[in-house]
């Protein structure tokens, strides 16, 4: 008799278990949702708290990174103000505690850069990188690009360019680029080579279909200023309006821009977009 | 020599008796597969994080038995008071001493040398799965970064051996050691804050801190020195001369402190 009693008791406790189980779990949910960015201790006291297992620290920390963002964006809500300043102090003390780690960079370049729009925050730890990983030429390229396409310090971006083609494995037109960019810098065709390279050392899924849009304006952009380049070639002027263009056939078609916005001329001879090329807030 | 020896071989013998030791090669397994699984969440860097891995788990397998086997090895027979039969047979305190260190020598060794066989195969099948992201690595820099966790362990039982001289009892030694292997560990990090705490203008830290950490520092190993897991991870060039020097420095540490231990254990009383 006593060992049913016990039997049961048990049954009970474990339904009970399985119950509660699945409510804690869905509470940790909310309350990991509703959290703010958790607070992140200066690399001094980590590195101490690391109690030698530096590197494990360094990974540890940054999947957690990466699950606050990715926890973010799955929710669909926008980070805040607090949240990337989480991950631009967390992704330093990443870098701090294993100063080699690419994963890290390589997500400050992916969000600080391109989500948060915090270049210089991103480049504040890709400098990082630049000095341990003295041999790795990924990390100027990242520097300048940011510089020359966020900040449009198309002096730094040249600078750092030309560091970066330097570097071993380097792609042979970076030379050309520098020299571009210190020349040149506000046309739309120094962008789109910039932004071909990008998109070839990019993996990342998300960063990739951005560049691959941003790619595709500026395409259209780079023909347009093209076209503007020949009408101006021919007749000695700019023509008035960008429709022209098409009704004096230079070009067959105008490109369409796909951020939706509509293609402006400017007094300087640049071919801008009432868009901006900013994607529409919904959905990122 | 030859009672040394002998004394080695039982101490070896028993270690490895121990029922802990499954569970400490249970863990390390447990956590060589869980590398398997964790290495894919990464996007570039796997060869690094699984080097990262590995050797933690190493190290946290080689520090559960120093602490849960190595320390019975020798405070067991002060604690039980087997150590006055043994005392008893030709046999001075100061072979003794050296006797049970190089018994836990040879237990701990071999131990970390099958953890680092197990370990290499783990990092050889990731290998395997992620071939590309393994650029730079070698495996005789894991094997190097291998070698000094278990010189650090060395050191560690050196220590161990010293307390369970000083003290009769094993929980006792066990406290120390470990609290010597937490220090141990992050001292460097302390030092190095303090010099740029103090090279900046904010003098928070009063100057009888500094002065004691300093100290400390010169009592304590620093284990940050046998810590070669960065290099390991992104095989990045080791100079010959930074291996010797962390091997002499092992080495000499480990070597002042038995001859403490033999010192103290000789004037000791047993009652």
């Amino acid at each position: 008799m006593r060992y049913w009693v016990r039997a049961l008791c048990l049954s009970l406790a474990l339904l009970i278990y399985y119950n509660l189980f699945g409510v804690v779990w869905e509470d940790r949910g909310t309350v990991r949702k509703n959290a703010p960015a958790a607070y992140i201790l200066p690399s001094e006291f980590t590195r101490v708290l690391a109690f030698g297992q530096h590197g494990l620290l360094s990974d540890f920390l940054f999947l957690k990174t990466l699950t606050f963002v990715g926890g973010r964006s799955q929710s669909d809500e926008a980070m805040a103000e607090d949240d990337w300043l989480f991950v631009h102090k967390s992704l330093g003390v990443i870098t701090d505690l294993d100063p080699y780690f690419v994963d890290p960079y390589m997500l400050a370049e992916g969000l600080l850069a391109w989500d948060a729009r915090r270049p210089e925050e991103a480049n504040e730890i890709l400098r990082k990188g630049v000095k341990y990983r003295d041999w790795d030429w990924r990390f100027p390229f990242f520097i300048g690009f940011n510089s020359y396409y966020f900040l449009q310090d198309y002096e730094t971006a040249a600078t750092y360019i030309m560091q970066a083609s330097k570097l071993p494995g380097s792609p042979e037109y970076l030379k050309t680029l520098g020299a571009r960019l210190a020349y040149y810098g506000g046309k739309s065709k120094t962008a789109l080579l910039f932004l071909k390279q990008m998109l070839a050392e990019t993996d990342e899924p998300l960063l990739r279909r951005r560049l691959a849009m941003r790619l595709e304006a500026l395409e259209g952009a780079v023909q347009i200023e093209e076209a503007l380049d020949r009408y101006h070639e021919k007749r000695g002027q700019m023509p008035e309006r960008l429709g022209d263009l098409v009704a004096a056939g230079y070009l067959l078609v105008m490109p369409k821009d796909p951020y939706g916005g509509e293609w402006v001329l400017m007094k300087s001879g640049r071919v801008f977009s009432t868009s901006k090329f900013a994607e529409s807030e919904s959905g990122h | 020599m030859k009672t040394i020896y002998a004394l080695a071989v039982i101490t070896f013998k028993e270690g490895i008796r121990n029922r802990a030791l499954f569970g400490v090669a249970f863990l390390a397994l447990f956590l060589f597969g869980l590398n398997i699984t964790v290495a894919g969440f990464f996007m570039r860097d796997i060869g690094k994080v699984t080097v990262d891995m590995n050797l933690s788990a190493i190290s946290f397998a080689g520090l559960l038995l120093v602490f849960f086997v190595g320390v019975n090895l020798m405070g067991k027979d002060i604690d039980r008071k087997t150590i006055q039969l043994v005392l008893s047979k030709p046999l001075s305190r100061g072979q003794y001493v050296w006797g049970k260190y190089l018994g836990i020598l040879f237990f701990v060794s071999v131990s970390l040398l099958l953890l680092l066989a197990f370990s290499t195969s783990t990092v050889l099948l990731v290998k395997l799965l992620y071939a590309n992201y393994f650029i730079g690595f070698s495996f005789w820099l894991f094997w190097v970064a291998g070698f000094f966790v278990l010189l650090k362990l060395w050191v560690l039982s050196a220590i161990m051996i010293f307390f369970s001289s000083l003290t009769s009892n094993s929980l006792l030694a066990l406290i120390f050691t470990l609290s010597s292997y937490v220090v141990g560990v992050s001292i460097e990090e302390v030092v190095y804050y303090l010099q740029t705490e103090l090279a900046g203008q904010e003098r928070m830290i009063s100057d009888s801190l500094v002065s004691f950490v300093h100290v400390v520092s010169y009592f304590l190993p620093n284990l940050a020195v046998f810590d070669f897991t960065v290099e390991a991870a992104h095989g990045l060039p080791l100079s010959l001369e930074r291996l010797i020097l962390s091997f002499g420095y092992g080495v000499v540490y480990a070597v002042i402190l038995l001859l403490l231990a033999s010192f103290v254990f000789t004037r000791r009383e047993f009652n």
